[in-house]
């Protein structure tokens, strides 16, 4: 997005600001799976793609997750998990965000997620499920498709 | 307005986060909110911890928070985190220390990226500490990214300023040479666990009497928690000082002035970077190179092609 101008001028191109700010996203770990390279490859692709990515860690709860996500503004949040306890962790951020009044966050999830809980997940309300080898770019163009929908 | 503050004031969490996305870093023309915060803040003192990157920041506010909790303070926590070099976008990794303090109601983290902005702070950082402050948080800590050379712009925003060093960064001695020691209230040395440790405490307190300074330098190991209560009496006792009338009014004007030196610097560097690209750039080019003008001519040219644009958005606003 930004510009990087030869001849020096990059220091001063470099101040003129977007209209948008970048979107914010944050990438989250519930329950017990330790798996977080999927998660950590994730981050590092979505912030050389231009966005601003909160990543909680791993082992955090529902809880944790949902009051960082108000606390931080985000735009987005995705949640890994590799464990295979997704429908009822997924559904207890979703149910809490309910509770919450968010509603206008893109959720987005991914991991070792079978083909026949991905309605239930769309059900909760979560736009994509992403499985092990899911192109980038496939993960990125679905993403902003979602953000310039709601713009 | 008037409704947005009633709840932030209320504690409404949702309200002050949204509040903080709104920040007018473009420069455009201010909104009332932030006329609103400059009125009405200025008597919570802000602390800022800065110091090489990786040396313990977060780890260390992670570890103040739990203290500060059991005085019975709500705690502000603004954290900045720069900007990828690469693309606008960023990782906002501080937070991630702080986790335990995520569902706590007396805890607000806002994570921010420096977007461009070469101080180690960020634009929305003043934004973002004064709605802390309204919002009733006291005291509201800053970290810094972390400081490489001159970027000790956090002595301008904060009131006390913590500098945490640590062993392993062979460049110490460049950072004191480069002025991180003289913004210093208090010298935190982290990671005391490790051996190097103690000769850094001593070469900093060697460095402090030999300026007579009488600045306290505190070793801790931020991770266990080790030494943080002792740094956290020596933080309530400089914070006391800034508690006293004439310590507010000049809070005030400092934070003003950082503010208009930033805002300014931003404005001119974004009307310039515009002047440089257009269309006359050329034909000056072509004619330095012919020596039909001198640098001096150009130079003043473009900065005034760069004034009266901002002349003309001001009239606009
Ligand atoms: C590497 C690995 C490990 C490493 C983890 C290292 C680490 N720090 O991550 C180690 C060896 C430690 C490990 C341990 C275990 N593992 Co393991 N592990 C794997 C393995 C082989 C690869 C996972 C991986 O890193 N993939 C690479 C990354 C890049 O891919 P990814 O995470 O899937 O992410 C991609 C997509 O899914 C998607 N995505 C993922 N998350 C998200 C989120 C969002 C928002 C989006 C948009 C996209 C997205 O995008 C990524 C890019 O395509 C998988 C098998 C597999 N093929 O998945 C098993 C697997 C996940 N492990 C498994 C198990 C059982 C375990 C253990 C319990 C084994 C044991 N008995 O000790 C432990 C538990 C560890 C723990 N604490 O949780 C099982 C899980 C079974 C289940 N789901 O029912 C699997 C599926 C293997 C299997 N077939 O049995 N494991
Ligand atoms: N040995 C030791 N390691 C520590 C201590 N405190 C923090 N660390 C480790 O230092 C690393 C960096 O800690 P952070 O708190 O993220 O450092 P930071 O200064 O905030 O880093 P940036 O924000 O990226 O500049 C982590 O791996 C911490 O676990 C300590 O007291 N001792
Ligand atoms: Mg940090």
């Amino acid at each position: 997005m930004r510009k990087l101008d030869q001849a020096g001028q990059q220091d001063l191109t470099s101040c003129t600001v977007d209209a948008h700010p970048p979107k914010r996203i944050l990438i989250g770990k519930v329950g017990l799976d330790g798996h977080d390279r999927g998660a950590k490859f994730l981050i590092r692709a979505l912030r050389d793609a231009g966005y601003e990515v909160i990543y909680t860690g791993i082992r955090r709860t529902p809880e944790q997750i949902v009051q960082t996500a108000i606390d931080e503004d985000v735009d987005v949040i995705g949640l890994s998990l590799l464990s295979g306890a997704h429908n009822q962790l997924f559904a207890r951020v979703a149910e809490l965000l309910k509770e919450e009044g968010v509603e206008d966050v893109v959720l987005l999830a991914g991991g070792t997620i079978p083909e026949k809980d991905v309605p239930y997940l769309e059900a909760l309300g979560f736009r994509h499920v992403f499985t092990p080898g899911a192109p980038v770019s496939e993960i990125l163009s679905a993403l902003q498709q979602e953000l310039s929908s709601r713009e | 307005m008037n409704e947005l503050v009633n709840k932030l004031r209320q504690g409404n969490r949702r309200a002050l986060a949204r509040a903080m996305s709104s920040v007018g870093a473009t420069g455009h023309a201010e909104s009332s909110l932030e006329v609103c915060l400059r009125e009405s803040t200025g008597q919570v003192p802000w602390w800022g911890f800065t110091g090489p990157p990786g040396v313990g920041k977060s780890t260390l506010l992670d570890a103040l928070l739990v203290h500060l909790r059991e005085h019975g303070r709500r705690v502000g926590v603004v954290a900045v985190d720069p900007t990828s070099t690469r693309s606008d976008g960023a990782l906002l990794g501080d937070r991630v220390r702080m986790m335990r303090h995520a569902v706590d109601d007396g805890v607000f983290i806002r994570s921010l990226a420096t977007h461009g902005h070469h101080g180690g702070l960020s634009d929305a950082t003043l934004h973002c500490a004064r709605l802390l402050e309204l919002a009733g948080y006291d005291p509201v800590l800053i970290e810094t990214v972390g400081v490489g050379q001159n970027e000790v712009e956090i002595r301008s925003v904060a009131d006390l300023c913590v500098v945490v060093l640590g062993p392993g960064y062979g460049d110490d001695i460049q950072l004191v040479k480069a002025g991180l020691l003289e913004i210093a209230d208090v010298v935190a040395v982290n990671k005391c666990d490790l051996p190097e440790a103690q000769r850094l405490v001593n070469e900093v307190r060697q460095e402090f009497a030999a300026a007579a300074r009488d600045i306290e330098v505190v070793a801790i190991e931020a991770k266990s928690g080790n030494g943080v209560p002792e740094l956290l009496q020596r933080l309530f006792e400089l914070d006391r000082a800034r508690r006293t009338e004439t310590a507010e009014a000049s809070r005030g004007r400092r934070r003003t002035l950082g503010e208009i030196r930033r805002r300014t610097e931003f404005s001119c560097r974004q009307a310039l970077g515009r002047a440089m690209t257009g269309p006359e750039v050329e034909q000056w080019i072509t004619k330095l190179n012919r020596g039909e003008c001198s640098l001096a001519t150009v130079i003043s040219r473009l900065a005034a092609l760069a004034l009266a644009e901002l002349q003309q958005e001001a009239d606009d606003g």
